[in-house]
Order: C-alpha cells, then structure tokens, then sequence
C-alpha cells in the first residue's frame, strides 16, 4: 500500500508531469512535493546568490515558491492538497536523503535544458539506482 | 582570389565580434540597465567605445600572443587555415549562446590555434605551458580574493552599496544661466549619485576588460599571418562588435535566465571587480585569460566565503547576547565597528555550514569541467581538420 509518495519536482514540465501521474495513480497517498534549490548552474549564480543572502532560508523559500505554486495549481485541478518542502543542494543526493520515510518516489525522467543535463547528470537515473525506498520514473 | 578569400575572412571576423559584443554587454551592464540606471542603447554604446580603448591600448599584446608567438611560424595562418581558426572559435560562440553552456572565447580560441600548431607541428610548447598555467592560477587567485571579500566584508559592503532609486531623471540641464548647468534630477541624492556611478563604471571596466582580452580571438589568425595590419584588424573588430552589443545584446540583456545578470547588486559589483581586474592583469602581460572561467571561481568563492562566514556581531549585540553561546568574540572584525550588521544572531548557525554544502568540490569541478568542454572540442577538431583534410597540405 502506497501511502506517502514523494514528488521531487524543478521548473520543467517532466517535473510537472510526474506531479500529474502521482496524484492520478495513487488517490488516496499523501503527496510531498520536494524542490531541491541552489544546484549548480553554468556559473554557479543561484548557489551563490542564496549563500549571500542575509536570510538564507528566506531566500531558499522564495526561490521555491513559483515551484510550489505551479504545483498546488496541478493540485488544485485534481482536488488535492499537497505538502511542501524545499531543501538546499546536490539534487539527486538530497532527494535520496530525503526520501527515506516515503513509501515511493515519483520523478520526471529528465530537466528541461542541456546546460542543466550537463551539470546534474541523469538525476533520475541516480534517484532511481540509490534511493533506499522504490522510485518510478514518468516519461 | 586572395582578395575573396580576404574578405570571407573578415566576415568570419566580424562574426566572431558579433557574436563577442552580443554576449559580453549583458554580463557587463546588465546591473546597471536591470536597475534601470542606464537605458540599453547607452550601454551598447559604453560597451563599444570601452571595448575599444581595452583593445587599442592593452588587447594588441594578446593579439600578439596568439598571432605571433603561440605558433613558431606565423606561416601556417594561410587564409583558409586562419578561416578555419575563425570558424571554430565562432560555433563556440554559437554553442555558448545557443544552448546556454558557457564557454571560453579565449581559451577555446587558444585551442583551435594550438590544434592548428600541432597538426602542423609548429606550436610553440613553452608560450603554451605559459598560457595553460595562467588559467589554473587565475581562477584560484579569483576564488581566493572572493572568498575573502566574501567572508569578512561582504555584509559591510552590502550595506553601504543598496542602491537606491528615485523618480525622475538622475540629472537635468538647467539652461536658464548664460552657460547650461548639469544639476542632480528631482530627489536625486547624493547616495544614488554614487551607487549608480558605481554600477556604470564596473560595466565599463568590464567592458574594457573584454577589448583587453577577447580582441584577439576576433583577429589574431588575420594579423598573424599578415593579412591584416594590427590596428586596421582592431578597428575592424571593434565596429564587429559595436554591432552586436547594438543588436543582439538587446536580447541578451533581457535574458533573467542568465546566471550572471541575475545576481544579486553586490555581489554582481564584487564578481565583476575581481574578474576584470584579473583579466585586464592578464591581458597586460599578454596572456589570453578565460574569463567564463575566473568570473565562476570568483562567484564560487564569494558564495563559499561568505557561506562559511564566522557569526559577526557589533560590540553592543554582544553585551546583549553575552548569554549566547553561539556568539564568539574573537569574530569581531575591526571593520564592522559601530556598523550594526543585518545578520546579528538572525540566522539559525545550522543553515550556514548547509549553504557551504552548495559549492562542494565536486560540484565544482563538474561546473568547471563543462566550461571546459566546448575548448577542448575546438581544439581537437580544429587538430583532426588541419592534420587530416588535405586541403591544408600539413
């Protein structure tokens, strides 16, 4: 019985997609939805930009909130209510560690453009090869 | 012939300071037109002027550099070998811009010039170690100078930088004298006066900066192998990229997915400061330095310096919080003194070594790693193209 999905989602419709395929195909689970921020970028700025900030979990906040607000709204148009977290970091290692407590992950099966591919690698395929509970991964 | 041949290779030139002029003027100004100090075409405009000064004054040396001295028989620049050159340091551009991997217009124009010196066996071995241990110092130097701004004077410049913005224009002509008088606008402070001159003033040392070293890339095979003389080389690069920070720079500088644009003021100041410095430094000496490469390390080291700050207090917030254990006298710094810092006790200390996490050296390295991808295709390509097609006839 799946009861605790885990949703680990950036700004790309795979991402999206995944958040789609979780609440259609377990109705009745308590979906989290985790955004990891602060990954490298090709000059790693966001990193940085969160590291200066005076108020680093404020601005980790803020840089998940469209995220968050483009997944309550996929939430809303299936009539359900999700939880939110965002954590800072290495993205495929922070959803491992995250994931323990879940009884399933659901991830998109890669992010939007080439520089990010590049930087994070396959972070699916990662999730999928390490995470210590299953992983699906959505095409 | 020749003469075709000629102009098809100032037309990749011009191409390659196109492209150059497009994608430098965002990094450079887009502080200062996101905060909407100066308007684009006054940007585009700073940008080629400062650009040319850079390339005039100190961008000649690397020219020389790369045309004369990395090769050890300027011969092999044949027109359709410098083309070739041209051609390769060109798609880089195109990559970079294309698919938003940034990568090295110098280093990746070294590279094609060093494939066309070793398939050709006239790369000169010793400018090459030169030039190659120039770019592992200058990226730790630029970490290192960040890190420590980031560290120790980070929260202190962050309070006096904020930039404040007021109604109306920032000067106005007052004609009404017998000579015309320039006044500050309506509401305009002193304060601002000085922040903006900052933030316009480090877009034109970037700019400068940018003539100092990426000149070359745009015409040291033409000058090298004399089918260009220097100067009419620099002014032709010049107008090239005039022309893209005039056109496609407009694009560029809307672009909020760029990394760089998007920092934060102070930071970007900081960034900017250390890089151009180090690239002018560079270019001085006659290095082509790679400033993708240096700008990263130099964000890099901010974000860690100031990610791995010790817990800073001002003398009062200490009497306060004596209590405190997580409070420690020995990090106050001399420089703060009397300044009342934002982050005084603010932060829970576990979200400080969490922020360090994000530049962990293997993050790192892979960041570094893919800037380093689109060079090292330049330079094995341009190898296998000089070495292989018979029409170079190495």
């Amino acid at each position: 019985m799946v009861s605790r999905v885990l949703v680990p989602m950036d700004d790309s419709e795979m991402a999206a997609g995944a958040l789609r395929f979780a609440l259609s195909t377990f109705p009745s689970a308590a979906v989290t939805v985790l955004h990891v921020a602060g990954g490298p970028t090709s000059y790693m700025g966001e990193a940085m930009s969160l590291a200066v900030a005076d108020d680093v979990d404020g601005a980790v906040a803020e840089r998940a909130e469209p995220v968050f607000e483009r997944a309550r709204a996929i939430a809303d148009d299936a009539d359900r209510e999700i939880t939110t977290e965002v954590e800072l970091g290495s993205p495929a290692k922070t959803i491992i560690n995250h994931a323990e407590g879940f009884d399933l992950v659901v991830v998109g099966s890669h992010s939007s453009n080439l520089a990010s591919r590049l930087l994070l690698g396959n972070v699916a395929e990662t999730v999928a090869r390490n995470a210590p509970v299953p992983v699906t991964i959505v095409r | 012939m020749i003469e075709g041949l000629l102009l098809i290779g100032v037309l990749v030139a011009m191409f390659v300071g196109y492209n150059i002029g497009g994608s430098t003027t965002g990094p450079a100004f887009g502080p200062a037109v996101g905060a909407g100090t100066i308007s684009k075409t006054v940007a585009a405009a700073l940008m080629s002027v400062f650009f040319f000064i850079g390339a005039w004054t100190i961008g000649r040396r690397v020219v020389d550099t790369l045309g004369r001295e990395l090769v050890t028989n300027p011969d092999i620049f044949t027109l359709p070998a410098s083309i070739t050159v041209l051609f390769f340091i060109g798609l880089a551009l195109f990559v970079g811009n294309v698919f938003g991997v940034p990568a090295s217009t110098s280093m990746t124009a070294v590279g094609a010039i060093a494939g066309l010196g070793l398939a050709s066996n006239a790369l000169d071995w010793a400018v090459m170690g030169e030039i190659v241990s120039w770019w592992l110092v200058a990226p730790v130097i630029g970490f290192w100078l960040s890190a420590v701004i980031g560290r120790y004077f980070y929260a202190a410049l962050n309070k006096r930088v904020a930039l404040v913005q007021t109604e109306g224009p920032l000067l106005t002509i007052d004609r009404s004298g017998l000579l015309p008088v320039i006044t500050f606008g309506p509401g305009t402070t002193k304060r601002e006066m000085v922040g903006t001159t900052i933030v316009v003033s480090i877009g034109c040392i970037m700019a400068f900066s940018s003539g100092t070293s990426n000149v070359a890339n745009a015409i040291a095979p033409l000058v090298g192998s004399g089918a260009l003389e220097m100067n009419t080389g620099i002014v032709i690069a010049c107008v090239a990229v005039g022309i893209g920070a005039f056109t496609i720079a407009r694009r560029t500088l809307d672009t909020l997915g760029n990394d760089i644009t998007a920092l934060p003021l102070t930071a970007a100041i900081v960034v900017a400061t250390v890089s151009a410095i180090l690239v002018i430094s560079l270019s001085a000496i006659g290095i082509p330095a790679s400033f993708v490469v240096i700008a990263t390390m130099s964000i890099i080291g901010l974000g860690w310096g100031r990610a791995t700050r010790t817990m800073r207090a001002s003398r009062e917030s200490i009497s306060d919080q004596a209590g405190d254990a997580r409070v420690t006298v020995g990090s106050l710094a001399a420089d703060t003194e009397g300044e009342e810092l934002p982050d005084i006790g603010e932060e829970d200390p576990e979200d400080i070594p969490a922020a360090a996490d994000l530049f962990n050296p293997s993050t790192t390295a892979r960041v570094i790693l893919m800037q380093n991808v689109v060079p090292l295709i330049s330079t094995v390509g341009a190898y296998l193209v000089f070495r292989f097609v018979p029409v170079f006839g190495f």
